[in-house]
């Protein structure tokens, strides 16, 4: 069974209403729009810095053009809006990480491995992630 | 006789049969200083407009029926003081629900979510009653007995941004429901959940908002869940972590 398998309301029903203050109107909401919203800025980045290495594996002259075109006032403008959007993304994750830990009633259970093995985990994935970007636009297959 | 303070209450109220959509209606309550805004929507019921309609029983924060919007944040209104509001109060049924009538509002997604997830004890082999018990120890209690503590008040899914902006997704207490059994020292089920946890509308789904630990009135916080059951399905997915079933 599928959650998604639920039929229409067996009786005439009003439409769900939103939560109050959603998406904008409330600022805890707000935050949380603004945070969803940082992965637009961060695929923005995510492409510029793709686009750089393969500027790089094309030889010298592609990428100075690339570093020239980042020079220009509105990439540094469009670099500056992916910086701090970057930062505020970091910053509410620790935030709202911090908040989820404190307060609560009982023990925190305990993680499935212990932790410095579970870090190892994304840390390798991502280090593999960028050795195949690397591969691949860098030009060696 | 104890004294009372005159309280407006703003309650939205949808009666299907004559409303084409909600509108808010507004009473006068003489409420005592012990009051919480439970009693004011039944001293409304009992004595101004016996028309109304909402959902209540243990008046205990236990049984999670009386769940409402009082004053746009999801809360149990046996557990809402009046004394702790100023001016009028507004209440409205939970969002992301669809109003059957007044406060009442349609749970039957809610219900299918939590059953998606088989929130019960699965064994590879039953043991026959004669054998007794199966036996847990209190250190594998306390690895799942917070998020037990769950009473499907539904408040989290009034709360939650994802679920307003994408109806299908899973929810907060589905989550934090199958995560407590996956824990459980007893349960063989993991495998059998993870197709309903992780498929589009699973945990996935979930960014993070936090809200559905914000509103929770058992604090089981149901985000922590959802974070740990994403990290253990995502090791499970790469083998890391093996899968505790039969399935």
């Amino acid at each position: 069974m599928s959650a998604k398998h639920f039929g229409p309301p067996k009786t005439p029903c009003a439409p769900a209403r939103k939560p109050s203050g959603f998406p904008l109107g409330w600022y805890r909401y707000r935050n949380y729009t603004i945070f969803a919203a940082t992965c637009i800025p961060m695929a923005i980045a995510a492409v510029e810095l793709i686009v750089g290495i393969r500027a790089l594996g094309k030889g010298e002259a592609a990428w100075d053009a690339w570093l020239a075109s980042l020079a220009t006032g509105p990439m540094r403008a469009l670099n500056i809006v992916c910086l701090l959007f970057a930062i505020y993304f970091a910053f509410r994750f620790g935030w709202v990480g911090r908040k989820i830990a404190a307060g609560r009633i009982g023990p925190v259970p305990k993680p499935p491995l212990p932790m410095p093995i579970l870090g190892v985990a994304p840390l390798g994935g991502f280090a593999t992630l960028w050795l195949i970007l690397f591969i691949i636009l860098g030009g060696f297959v | 006789m104890a004294e009372t303070r005159m309280v407006k209450f703003e309650v939205l109220r949808f009666r299907p049969e004559s409303d084409k959509e909600p509108v808010f209606e507004t009473y006068e309550v003489p409420c005592m200083e012990d009051w919480v805004v439970l009693d004011a929507l039944n001293a409304i019921k009992d004595d101004i407009d016996p028309t109304l309609s909402h959902r209540w029983s243990c008046r205990m924060g236990v049984c999670g029926s009386c769940g409402m919007l009082v004053n746009g944040r999801p809360i149990l209104t046996c557990a809402a003081f009046v004394r702790d509001y100023q001016g009028t109060i507004r209440v409205e049924p939970l969002s992301n629900f669809p109003i059957v009538r007044d406060l009442v509002v349609d749970l039957e997604s809610f219900i299918h979510k939590i059953k998606s997830v088989k929130p019960w004890i699965i064994r590879k082999i039953e043991k026959d009653v004669a054998e007794g018990e199966y036996r847990q120890s209190p250190e594998q209690l306390e690895e799942f007995k917070q998020y037990s503590m769950c009473i499907n008040c539904a408040l989290c899914y009034a709360a939650c941004p994802v679920l307003a902006a994408e109806p299908e997704f899973l929810g907060p207490a589905a989550i934090a429901l199958a995560h407590r059994y996956n824990l459980d020292s007893r349960d063989e089920g993991n495998a059998s959940r993870f197709d309903a946890l992780n498929d589009g509308d699973g945990l996935w789904g979930c960014s993070y908002a936090n809200e559905c630990s914000q509103v929770c009135p058992k604090h089981v916080d149901p985000a922590m869940a959802i974070q740990q059951a994403k990290l253990t399905d995502a090791l499970q997915f790469v083998h890391v972590l093996p899968k505790k079933s039969f399935t």
